[in-house]
């Protein structure tokens, strides 16, 4: 077995009659920020959950930090900092309480905590805001505590389950640093993201998953460069679509567009776009929006999935695929914005 | 439990009570209600205290102390347990699970935050209640037994609503039986002595649960610093509350098996 911080095999997760996960297999290097990317409902965080213990597979087997999440889930714990989407955080409790509490369950010694809890709350940049309820945060500043609790015992591991979702675009710029910094202070990440833009900005490698498999996996650059030719995207009217579709095709591979729109990787480059336009209107199509864009993990993700993540309607919904998990409802409790 | 099993559950307990003592909205109707049914029922029923098979009182409101009691720690503990639903329905008992905490900690740590709740609130209703009539027998040794035996019964109580807590997974749930404590309540001696009720109130009264809870607690403030006294008040919510544990235990077993 290899040294790898987080390490699964053939790992699948039913609940009742649904499939979740069906299979996965990954390997996290040290030192790398691991970008899983999915739509809701594709099995992400229910992946994530059984790497940090919160469920057991129904097969298959994993083991994050060296230890495996089954027969060793304490000293996974104790490896592991994890981040759950939806940001549970007390909103009843101060910053600097719910510091504290995270470093007692964590059997941080009383004379340390205060000052990891210092540390933690400056580099965040809460140190102001430590002795207000949480209720007072914005989504941003709780995004910022819940990664600050999740680092109180220094771990090599870092879990970070839809960090930015819902955040405002500065927001997520803060959090993208920071995990970057913590990346080169040399903390394995393992990110689970619905937006390609962040997996493109953070990670070294992703992985793709869809309907509770992975479908691609390697660096960004190497996935975008196997796409290969440039997209083509159209938009024109409904009834002309497909006349369109049939100008596209003789000038390469129809790929997937955002709803109302269609594309073609074009085999011959960018250059055959006023080719392909002249062809268009010589068909009667009237090309009501155009653009051409260089290979991007859209593309990849269109290209394994059959659908954009962007932009698109056929995407799973949550439930597709059996939902990432049957949850416990999510609420807002009393005092929460 | 070993010594980091023990400073989790005192900081799971810490942030409860705090938790439960920054919401007045939901803490301060548990104090208020009680008081008004026993200040209601003091103009209401005084004269009832002359009626054969009622205990020798100097007045209502000292019969009356036990079930004032009884009904805040009830209300109490449904919060108490209610919180512990939220904690699971908004994740934070995921966080809770994600780290090395003591399983059984995380729901004593919700319960000891119960416990004191129960131990305040009794001393509130019966100071609160000197002043107006309702003596304690006892003393002050039996005010101490009385606030010992409202935070045993807050803990038998707020068990058996964690159970429900940790089966359901639903404040919803938890704060629904909310109407039928109130229903065991009136089916119980809480405002009445068992020997004045006659037929079918009378057998409900007797298999109630909390007829035998507010008993022990009457006992005290009627009777005096007695062994029996001291032993019903002590022993049955005591012996409950074993029980609920063993309840509330088993289904957290069951909740975490289930992940």
């Amino acid at each position: 077995m290899t040294n790898s911080p987080i390490i699964a095999e053939d790992l699948v997760r039913h609940f009742g009659d649904v499939q979740a996960v069906k299979g996965i297999n990954l390997e996290v290097k040290a030192g790398e920020i691991f970008g899983f990317l999915g739509p809701n409902g594709a099995g992400k965080s229910t992946v994530v959950r059984m790497l940090t213990t919160l469920l057991r597979p129904t097969s298959g087997t994993a083991h994050v930090a060296g230890y495996d999440v089954v027969k060793e889930a304490d000293k996974v714990r104790r490896s592991i900092g994890v981040a759950l989407q939806d940001a549970a955080i007390d909103p009843l409790m101060t910053g600097a309480e719910l510091l504290a509490l995270q470093a007692v369950l964590y059997g941080i010694p009383s004379a340390m905590m205060k000052k990891r809890s210092d540390e933690l709350l400056e580099r965040v940049g809460l140190t102001a805001a430590a002795s207000r309820r949480v209720s007072t945060y914005s989504g941003g500043m709780r995004r910022r505590l819940d990664l600050a609790l999740s680092l109180i015992h220094q771990p090599t591991v870092l879990f970070l389950d839809e960090p930015t979702t819902g955040l405002d675009p500065m927001s997520r710029l803060t959090l993208w640093e920071e995990v970057r910094r913590l990346n080169k202070e040399g903390t394995t990440v393992m990110l689970t993201t619905q937006y390609l833009e962040e997996a493109d900005q953070l990670a070294d490698r992703i992985a793709i998953i869809d309907h509770g498999r992975i479908v691609r996996e390697g660096k960004p650059v190497d996935l975008k460069a196997s796409v290969g030719a440039p997209t083509l995207i159209i938009k024109t009217q409904t009834d002309q679509e497909e006349r369109a579709k049939t100008v596209l095709v003789a000038f390469g591979d129809l790929r997937p567009g955002a709803q109302g729109e269609l594309g073609v990787g074009l085999r011959g480059g960018a250059t055959q776009v006023t080719d392909v336009i002249r062809k268009l209107d010589e068909a009667g199509v009237h090309v009501q929006h155009l653009e051409i864009n260089e290979p991007s993990l859209d593309d990849v993700f269109a290209e394994a999935t059959g659908y954009r993540l962007e932009g698109s309607d056929n995407a799973p919904s949550a439930g597709d695929n059996g939902v990432d998990e049957p949850q416990t409802k999510k609420k807002s409790r009393r005092g929460r914005k | 439990m070993t010594t980091s099993s023990v400073r989790q559950t005192m900081a799971l307990a810490k942030r409860s009570t705090l938790e439960l003592f920054r919401q007045p909205a939901v803490v301060v109707p548990s104090m208020i209600f009680p008081l008004f049914f026993a200040f209601l029922g003091n103009s209401s029923f005084g004269k009832t205290t002359s009626l054969p098979g009622f205990p020798k009182v100097s007045s209502y409101l000292q019969f009356q102390l036990a079930g004032t009691i009884t009904q805040g720690v009830l209300f109490g503990s449904v919060t108490g347990a209610a919180a512990l639903a939220t904690d699971i329905e908004s994740g934070f008992f995921d966080r809770l699970l994600a780290a090395p905490t003591s399983r059984t900690g995380i729901v004593f740590g919700r319960l000891a935050g119960s416990v004191l709740f129960g131990a305040f609130s009794t001393a509130v209703f019966i100071f609160a209640l000197l002043p107006f009539g309702a003596d304690v027998a006892a003393g002050i040794r039996g005010i101490i037994a009385m606030i010992v035996s409202g935070a045993l019964i807050s803990l038998a109580v707020g068990a058996l609503m964690s159970s429900i807590a940790l089966k359901t997974g639903s404040s919803e749930a938890v704060q629904g039986t909310f109407p039928l404590l109130f229903i065991l309540l009136f089916f119980s001696s809480a405002f009445f002595p068992r020997e004045t009720m006659s037929g079918i109130y009378k057998t409900i009264a007797g298999i109630n649960p909390i007829s035998h809870l507010v008993e022990g607690l009457r006992a005290l403030s009627l009777d005096g610093f007695t062994a029996s006294a001291l032993a019903r008040a002590i022993l049955v919510p005591l012996a409950i509350a074993i029980v609920a544990l063993v309840i509330a235990n088993s289904q957290l077993r069951k909740r975490l098996r289930s992940n």
